[in-house]
């Protein structure tokens, strides 16, 4: 082997990104990224998981599993989320903190729009940039909406900062939180025991509870925060409060089915489900459960139109066959039917998980793109 | 410029007596509503509006009603409101998977309380829900679009699908007299846009291109009454090259696309998509004086159509002044005296020359927008209790 074939052939620290273990957070609020600090902590921003004292965490193959929120430093912007389960993905290593210089190369793990795990690159701008009385590493590299709390990873794939923000009025100024910060929060977390905390904004001591004033350094913790939201559950939009009382009753976990504000996906058997609202007038659940095939479309056609599905409907959006149930906004504001809707709702599911079987079974229709396959009944014996 | 002027023709189109909305009567049924008296409050929903007519007992009699060529039935069954239209009966020798793909994929959707549904070989629109669960807006949000969609695929479906349009209501053909100025209209128009199209095209402004379109396609809409496939493709055609968010240059395609093929519709074609109609709930927005003013008042709008006039661009805002004139009465209802000021502003301006038409507009509107819009807090708090139904638009 030559030198030049040697080289190629050495694969780069940053091939295979798909067995880091770097995840997808969703909260009722938007969705973010986080990283593995062992196997069941992740840790990301404060701003992706607040105030949800619960979230759901994506995995590769697109289960979710539920992360429950221990610790947060809503000054540093970072937070600690532990996993319900153990997860393989690779531990990343933390950089041991030595000198960063501008023009250094840096790579952004993250979920950018909402879009799976890809990779950026850039170089450092500047590595001590001072902003609100912090310092941030300043990257040229790009970040966008879903990017926050990811990791930004050296030539060595060694964790240098942590995503979380950039500047919307100009181009190519983002910033991550350092590395020496990262790790001091890791490690007070670590020595301490105590189940949820917040970090004094000015001291960094661990407060257990709401309080006015610090316990520690005696600052007034209400100042520029209403600190003791850190401490409560939020109160729930009635929509949003409709939704997930009518997924607990479908046997679906609401929070592993947050996709954002006021949007919900989740998969059912192969059947993804998705749920959201177009305007202020509706409330739509729908599974894009099927592509047409090329024969019997008149056949498949007459089966999707037919008044047997009400209240359901299927339409059609290019190939894509979807399952659709529409409830009206005025709906949810009628707690006596409740329980009538929420039957609706889990009919609905009910019905989206047997029908992409029979879809694909007997109408020669084919898995869509967000359809689980490994879930799909195996006697279709269809190839993918 | 070969071309010196716009015509103005008064409408053939039936303009239909609307009585204002009864607001005490949906404010009524929302009451009842909420007390669980379901049955009166989709009576007081239907009477608002429908107030011309009679409401039967809908567990016993089922309601009809006409809109355009919709004839739409409502019924109580069991403890479910019914809502239903035809739309087309599949026939074997038609093209029945083009037909049943473009319901599905057209008329099926999310966002939408209605929905096609086949029942013997019979595709429907089709709204079905529980007394319980309709609340007046939403009753009210059905009883406007299920109607008003069915309306809108009339005969052309089965002209374009080989399908049976059964129970469908007939649509009364015009006069030959009526026929006759329908089709100097026609001619007219198509011959005019075509010249200022290639105005556009040598002015290349996006801004002339919105005033064109909105023209092209409100002066159509204003003055005749067109139904079927020729009303069907003009709107598809509008959709696009008065879409603001497409680009400019597929805009202008779609225009220049549209204009050809109008201008080769023969005599026969349009006069079988000619014709007249009676709808029970009125087809058009409300006018309010709060759109008013913000088309024809001091506002921005008005600012920049002065701001043409005033550097000699006559051409572009006459242009612009006329088209909103026509869409002002092409999409909304108004009282008698609004209409008539509206329409005087167009008899005043039509075959004049573009820096007369500029100018004479101009301060029509100024004045038609003092007279008739909103001025001030009251009437902003009397629009919004009056008209809630209505969205401002300038292109539809």
């Amino acid at each position: 082997m030559t030198a030049e074939t040697e080289f190629a052939a050495q694969a780069h620290p940053l091939d295979d990104i798909e067995r880091l273990g770097v995840y997808q957070v969703y909260t009722g609020g938007g969705t973010g990224s986080g990283f593995l600090i062992d196997a069941t902590h992740l840790l990301t921003n404060c701003h992706v998981v607040q105030p949800y004292p619960e979230v759901a965490v994506e995995m590769r193959d697109k289960s979710r599993i539920i992360g429950r929120v221990r610790r947060i430093h809503p000054h540093r912007d970072l937070a600690i989320v532990e996993l319900s389960r153990a997860v393989d993905g690779e531990v990343l290593v933390l950089s041991d903190g030595e000198q960063l210089k501008p023009k250094q190369a840096v790579h952004i793990l993250g979920f950018p729009v909402g879009l799976p795990l890809s990779l950026t690159e850039g170089v450092i701008s500047h590595a001590r940039q001072l902003l609100d009385e912090q310092y941030f590493l300043q990257t040229d590299a790009a970040i966008n909406p879903g990017n926050s709390g990811g990791p930004i990873l050296d030539d060595q794939r060694r964790i240098i900062a942590v995503t979380t923000c950039k500047l919307n009025t100009a181009d190519s100024v983002g910033f991550g939180i350092p590395i020496a910060d990262v790790r001091k929060f890791i490690d007070e977390f670590r020595a301490q025991t105590v189940p949820f905390g917040v970090q004094c904004p000015a001291c960094e001591e661990l407060i257990e509870r709401a309080v006015r004033y610090c316990p520690s350094c005696g600052s007034d913790l209400e100042a520029n925060h209403d600190f003791g939201e850190y401490f409560e559950t939020p109160e729930a939009h009635p929509l949003v409060g409709f939704v997930e009382g009518a997924l607990s009753k479908a046997n679906i976990d609401p929070v592993l089915a947050r996709h954002g504000s006021q949007n919900w996906s989740f998969h059912i058997g192969s059947a993804p489900i998705k749920i959201w609202c177009c305007c202020s007038e509706h409330l739509n659940f729908s599974s894009p459960m099927a592509q047409t095939g090329s024969k019997g479309l008149s056949e498949l056609f007459q089966f999707l139109l037919s008044a047997e599905h009400a209240p359901f409907t299927f339409d059609l959006v290019g190939s894509t066959v979807r399952l659709n149930l529409v409830v009206h906004i005025s709906d949810v504001f009628l707690p006596a039917e409740h329980a009538y809707l929420a039957e609706r709702v889990r009919q609905f599911i009910l019905k989206a998980d047997v029908t992409d079987d029979l879809l694909i079974g007997q109408y020669g229709c084919q898995p869509a793109p967000e359809t689980q396959t490994d879930h799909l009944s195996a006697e279709h014996g269809f190839l993918i | 410029m070969s071309i010196a002027s716009l015509q103005c023709p008064l409408p053939i189109r039936r303009r239909a007596a609307v009585a204002p909305r009864d607001y005490a009567r949906r404010d009524r049924a929302i009451e009842s509503f909420e007390a669980g008296q379901h049955q009166e409050s989709i009576g007081e929903t239907l009477g608002y509006l429908l107030p011309d007519i009679r409401i039967p007992d809908l567990a016993s009699d089922a309601l009809c009603f006409v809109q355009g060529s919709a004839r739409v039935r409502i019924h109580i069954e069991g403890d479910e409101l019914v809502l239903t239209t035809s739309l087309a009966a599949l026939r074997p020798d038609a093209q029945s998977t083009a037909a049943l793909r473009f319901f599905l994929t057209r008329l099926s959707a999310t966002g939408q309380l209605f929905q096609p549904r086949l029942r013997d070989g019979t595709i429907r629109l089709e709204f079905r829900d529980r007394l319980s669960l309709l609340h007046p807006l939403k009753l009210a949000e059905v009883l406007q679009r299920l109607p008003m969609e069915s309306d809108a695929n009339d005969g052309w479906l089965a002209e374009r699908f080989g399908v049976d349009a059964p129970d469908r209501e007939a649509i009364a053909p015009l006069d030959d007299v009526e026929f006759a100025r329908a089709w100097s209209i026609w001619i007219e128009h198509w011959n005019s846009v075509n010249e200022l199209m290639l105005e556009s095209r040598r002015r290349r402004s996006v801004r002339f291109l919105d005033a064109l379109g909105s023209y092209a396609a409100n002066q159509v809409r204003y003055t005749l009454p067109l139904f079927g496939s020729v009303r069907a493709r003009l709107n598809e055609s509008a959709d696009d090259y008065t879409d603001k968010d497409e680009n400019p240059n597929k805009r202008d395609s779609a225009l220049a696309k549209c204009i050809k093929e109008m201008r080769q519709v023969s005599q026969n074609e349009l006069r079988q998509c000619l014709g007249h109609s009676s709808y029970a709930i009125n087809p058009l927005h409300e006018g309010t004086p709060s759109l008013l003013t913000s088309m024809l008042g001091s506002g921005h709008r008005m600012q920049t159509t002065g701001e043409l006039r005033a550097v000699g661009r006559s051409l572009e805002a006459a242009l612009e002044l006329i088209a909103d004139y026509l869409y002002l009465l092409a999409d909304h209802s108004w009282p008698v005296e609004v209409e008539t000021a509206l329409r005087s502003g167009l008899d005043l301006v039509s075959g004049k020359p573009w820096r007369e038409a500029a100018d004479v507009l101009w301060n029509h509107a100024n004045h038609t927008a003092r007279v008739f819009g909103s001025h001030g807090e009251h009437d902003q708090d009397r629009d919004d209790d009056r008209y809630n139904d209505s969205e401002p638009r300038y292109d539809s």
